[in-house]
């Protein structure tokens, strides 16, 4: 029996009487005579009887019933009485009975007290209500309860002491936590609006709305097509570069390249009338090393000065490096530490408790050291209690200007400094033309005086006045147009606004265009609506004064709360009328910067078009509820993948797979959805070797790139058609050869050629432009134009004429002829079928569990015999190579290294779709994805004319291949 | 619930000399109706013996025995008993008889029926002692006392549960 059977046991039946007897042996020793035997005879009682009354001081030995008989030693040593008397005889009688009496008082059965009760009267609130108990039970089950609930009460003191819920809320109180809950990942100001509403997830360094809880996805679909949807994307991030423009561009020339399109140097944008976007690359490495998209916004010159400033917008994955480089490419080196103690101007980064309360405390610790523990708690609690402003996880002492001495530029990180907004629709500028109103003038008695607000002092220079008056006038103008898409893309307009809180409706409304008929509008306003349309706004109106780090920082600082405003609200004698006149605090300068639509394409022109709104820090939440109270649809990062989506625009960092930031996210994804496939039991998963995806988590676009570079290099020395059975690329030849990294093809006149290229040349809805200026596809120009971009992928759009929803990485295959006949027939019942692969891994796994198994058993064998051992070796060896080439084997997925991902199903692919799905837009699947220009031109040689552009689209889980269009948009 | 029933006879040693019955032991006992068995039942007997017999307790004082016996053949097993004339313990070999005062389903109710047999010979003993002089008869009132007192068990109760305690911590 083991121990803690034994223990039961003993346990079970401390209570039995035990049989009493002389011990087996009998000997010539002594007699103790402790035990109730022999009282007249005194010495000649029988010593050392069990019995069940001491039994309990020495249980170890012959306890309860024991089965078997017991030795106790081998020697006799006690002997027997010689006679027996009547008294004796009485008093182990009564020994018995009280024995017995014990024995039948107590149950032999559990020793819990519930389980002294017979079944049929056990209920089951016994054990929390103890009068539910038998009465003789009650003093026992009271005292276990109690000793119960003190063990208890210990596990819990080990937690931290939690508040009351009411002490939690408390504003203070709410403040500290959520300050210290931005001290990891950076809220932006309207977190708590959106934390309410939406699966939050931490991004980037930033706590970001995902998705909303609720069901929303077509509407919000909706409200980007027809009304307005509207983003906080307050989290990009804004360096902005002060110095003389031409030095600052000719440092900014060699991040970027005039062949991928207009510069930081383009005339629109460095007039500071339109916003520019660029792909920015690692300083004069142009086609290679690119970094990502960024959005800049030139200031508006002022008169007689060159000194010009520059916001870089930048994704927030991108701006390390980015700042990095821009620093080098400045020369920016010297740091520039922030003042420590920046009081009431700067208020950097919201709270610094430390500079503040250490003054204080230090001649106070001296003084009253009585005290000092009381004070400190008050001074922890008090200064932090102000809610954090901007970038809550920086250090106070984390330098953010740089400025460079050889060319005087200076480089600010304006992180979390500006607000940004989006609102995407079409009825975009008419929900801005229904929130704000220009702001308006100060009273005369305040102009006279001097004030600390920025207002009033805008307000005395006449100039800006006017300016002022020049950009409600456009303001106004914007009510007037149908759609946000008609203004010229980048637009921007600078603009002062009052306070929205004070215009805030009561109720939400839906702002609706308020299109005036054409035979109200007179000529004068006619003429400047079409001129906004033709020309944007004019240069002068771009400026604003959210340019200047002073007024920001004051308009920041002076904002009124939102009790304030309610206690004057409460003032009014019209109970919900509006405020009589303005408070001073409550004009705001913001920057509206237009978003442009669909650019390329043919179908669905300027989709998607918008402003965006910049703002000081510190008014989000002022601006938010009222945009979101007329009627807007709110989006998260869902949304804005969708938004790009339908506008056929590769999104960051997703489809940016030569960027580092790119990079970086598809290794998370990768990471991300392997774990997700691998949750699943490997009989439920997706075998993807069977559908013959060699990659479903990834795409090995460096892979692609190389092995069609060298098919592409055979037919050109062949002068021979491209055969579908290219067995020579071998993943080993690819690496032999040291081969630079693959490009994403950017330049502007190669994506037009090609562009040309794909198009069907006899295709009825196809419009051809630009017919002389491409030269016609052949042989000759393919290979001059692989020379230059022969290891570059290019961004396509695959439309699917018919069935078929595209998923993520799916493959772009080239069809063969007898899918292009098939396409003839014009069957509906779709493409062409993949046969089933083999899984040769199967075999492998199984050898791998066995081997495993084995190698455990035959290393025992081994230490045991040495006889068969050469025949174990050879066995345990197999399974043990195999397994550590194969470590990661994971079932239904193919171990590294892949082989040749062209080649490897019945269709040579040519690349993989980053973005797919149904999109509302077109009413059919929709892809994006990059493709191998090689093997594009490849295709494309091969194909007749009419059915150019034409390929096969398969989704990793599906054995399905789809026909689907190619489309390149410039 | 499935139990494995059996009969509990609760019996007596009848000895011709007090002194020897002291040098009783279980394990002699349980050989003793063994043989019995065997002798009158034969094999079968035996056999029966074999699974569900056990003596469950001895006292050597007074000359109690329990003997558990399964319920499906305790009445054969029992009907040899009568032909036990001696047990052999120790080396010697003991004269007696073994008498039958109760048959109960569970060993508690033997138990509670050796209480009252008990309390009523001691009940029954103390007017018989007479010529032993004083010291006896206030042994065996003194016994009886002990043996009737309710009080007691109470006080031992709880200091079961003490120990108890004292166990699980």
């Amino acid at each position: 029996m083991s121990a803690a059977k034994v223990k039961m046991r003993e346990k079970k039946m401390r209570n039995q009487p035990a049989s009493v007897q002389y011990p087996s042996s009998q000997g010539s020793g002594q007699e103790g005579g402790d035990t109730p035997s022999t009282g007249a005879t005194g010495g000649d009682g029988p010593s050392d009887i069990h019995r069940s009354t001491d039994r309990q001081k020495k249980h170890h030995h012959r306890s309860g019933w024991v089965r078997g008989h017991q030795r106790d030693g081998g020697s006799y040593d006690k002997e027997m009485p010689k006679y027996i008397t009547g008294g004796a005889f009485a008093k182990a009688r009564a020994a018995e009975v009280s024995a017995m009496l014990k024995a039948v008082t107590k149950t032999t059965g559990s020793s819990h007290v519930f389980g002294a009760l017979p079944k049929h009267m056990r209920r089951r609130a016994m054990s929390h209500n103890t009068k539910r108990l038998p009465r003789r039970l009650r003093d026992v089950a009271n005292r276990l309860r109690e000793k119960s609930l003190q063990a208890g009460s210990k596990k819990k003191k080990e937690q931290a002491k939690c508040k009351s819920r009411k002490a939690r809320r408390r504003h203070g109180n709410l403040l500290l936590e959520f300050n210290r809950r931005q001290r990891k990942n950076v809220w932006l100001e309207t977190h708590i609006w959106h934390a309410k509403r939406f699966h939050m997830v931490k991004k980037w360094g930033y706590c970001l709305g995902d998705r909303p809880t609720y069901k929303c996805y077509r509407p919000s679909y909706r409200a980007m097509s027809t009304h307005c949807l509207l983003q906080d994307l307050s989290y990009y991030c804004c360096i902005e570069l002060q110095g003389e423009e031409d030095k600052l561009l000719a440092s900014l020339s060699q991040l970027t390249s005039k062949e991928a399109g207009p510069t930081f140097a383009a005339v629109l944008c460095t007039s500071g009338k339109r916003q520019g976007s660029v792909v920015v690359y690692r300083a004069g490495l142009y086609p290679s090393q690119p970094l990502g998209p960024v959005t800049f916004l030139w200031r508006p010159r002022t008169q007689g000065s060159t000194h010009r400033q520059l916001w870089i917008w930048a994704h927030p994955t991108n701006k390390q490096d980015l700042l990095a480089e821009l620093q080098s490419v400045c020369q920016c080196t010297e740091a520039i530490v922030p003042p420590l103690v920046p009081a009431a101007t700067t208020a950097e980064t919201g709270p610094t408790p430390e500079p503040e309360t250490r003054p204080e405390k230090t001649p106070e610790a001296t003084r009253l050291p009585g005290t000092k523990r009381k004070r400190n708690c008050k001074d922890a609690g008090e200064p932090p209690a102000k809610k954090i402003l901007g970038d809550g996880t920086r250090s106070p002492t984390c330098p953010v200007t740089w400025r460079s001495n050889s060319t005087g530029i200076v480089i600010n990180d304006l992180t979390m400094e500006i607000v940004r907004y989006r609102l995407i629709g079409p009825q975009s500028h008419s929900v801005l033309a229904e929130t704000f109103e220009a702001a308006t003038d100060c009273d005369e008695r305040n102009k006279s005086q001097t004030s600390s607000l920025w207002w009033p002092e805008h307000c005395k220079d006449e100039s800006k006045m006017n300016l002022h008056r020049q950009q409600a006038d456009v303001f106004h103008i914007l009510k007037d147009i149908y759609s946000t898409g008609e203004l010229p893309a980048g637009t921007v307009l600078g603009l002062a606004v009052d306070d929205p809180r004070l215009t805030l409706p009561t109720k939400k409304v839906k702002a609706l265009p308020s299109v005036k008929q054409t035979q109200e509008v007179d000529e004068a306003e006619e003429e400047k609506r079409r001129e906004l349309m033709l020309r944007g706004v004019p240069e002068h109106c771009c400026q604003s004064s959210l340019w200047d780090q002073s007024v920001r920082d004051n308009v920041t600082n002076n904002k009124m709360s939102e009790q304030e405003l309610n206690r004057m609200k409460s003032e009014v004698l019209v109970p919900g009328s509006r405020l009589s006149s303005t408070p001073p605090q409550g004009r705001v300068p913001v920057l509206l910067v237009h978003q442009p639509g669909k650019q390329v394409g043919h179908e669905m022109s300027s989709w998607g078009a918008g402003w965006d709104l910049l703002l000081p820090k510190g008014w989000g939440m002022a601006f938010w509820v009222p945009l979101v109270y007329r009627g807007v649809r709110i989006g998260g990062l869902n949304m804005s993948l969708k938004h790009s989506q339908n506008k056929g625009i590769p999104h960051f960092p997703h489809d940016y797979p030569d960027c580092p930031a790119g990079v970086c996210f598809e290794e998370e994804q990768e990471a991300e959805l392997l774990n997700k496939f691998k949750r699943r039991p490997p009989a439920k998963r997706t075998n993807y070797i069977k559908h013959g995806c060699l990659a479903p988590f990834r795409c090995p676009w460096q892979q692609l790139a190389e092995e069609w570079e060298l098919i592409a290099m055979q037919t050109t020395t062949r002068t021979d058609t491209l055969t579908e059975e290219e067995t020579t690329s071998r993943p080993d030849d690819g690496v032999a050869k040291p081969q630079s990294r693959f490009t994403v093809l950017r330049n502007r006149k190669s994506l037009r050629l090609l562009s040309d290229w794909c198009r069907p040349t006899t295709s009825k809805g196809q419009r051809r432009c630009r017919v002389g200026q491409a030269p016609p596809l052949d042989s000759s120009a393919a290979r001059q134009f692989l020379a230059e971009h022969g290891t570059s992928v290019v961004w396509v759009r695959l439309s699917l004429p018919s069935k078929g929803k595209p998923e993520l990485h799916a493959a772009v295959c080239v069809p063969v002829a007898e899918d292009l006949r098939l396409l003839n027939k014009k069957l509906d019942g779709g493409g062409p079928q993949e046969p089933l692969h083999k899984n040769h891994f199967k075999s492998r796994i199984k050898r791998k569990k066995k081997g495993a198994k084995k190698a455990a058993t035959s290393s025992d064998k081994t230490d045991g015999k040495e006889s068969d051992l050469p025949n174990l070796t050879t066995s345990t060896e197999n399974p043990k190579s195999s397994s550590e080439s194969s470590a990661d084997l994971i079932f239904g997925l193919w171990p590294d290294p892949l082989p040749s991902v062209t080649s490897h199903c019945s269709r040579v692919t040519l690349g993989w779709v980053t973005q797919g799905d149904f999109s509302l837009s077109a009413g059919c699947g929709e892809a994006l994805g990059f493709v191998s220009v090689a093997g594009l031109l490849n295709t494309l040689l091969d194909q007749p004319a009419e059915h150019r552009g034409v390929v096969l689209l398969r989704n990793p889980a599906s054995l399905q291949y789809r026909l689907a269009k190619i489309n390149i948009e410039v | 619930m499935v139990r494995v029933k059996s009969r509990y006879l609760l019996c007596e040693v009848n000895v011709s000399d007090r002194s020897r019955l002291l040098l009783l032991d279980d394990r002699a006992v349980a050989t003793a109706v063994r043989a019995a068995v065997a002798r009158t039942h034969g094999d079968y007997g035996s056999a029966l013996c074999t699974i569900g017999f056990s003596v469950k307790y001895l006292n050597a004082h007074t000359g109690i025995v329990f003997l558990r016996f399964p319920k499906r053949s305790y009445k054969l097993l029992w009907s040899a008993l009568p032909f036990i004339t001696s047990v052999e313990s120790r080396g010697q070999k003991i004269p007696c008889s073994l008498n039958c005062l109760h048959v109960g389903g569970t060993i508690r109710t033997c138990q509670k029926f050796l209480i009252r047999y008990n309390t009523q010979q001691l009940h029954l003993m103390l007017p018989q002692c007479k010529n032993e002089g004083k010291e006896e008869k206030q042994q065996v009132r003194k016994a009886i006392l002990n043996c009737s007192l309710p009080g007691g068990n109470k006080e031992a109760f709880e200091d079961e549960l003490e120990i108890e305690e004292d166990e699980e911590e």
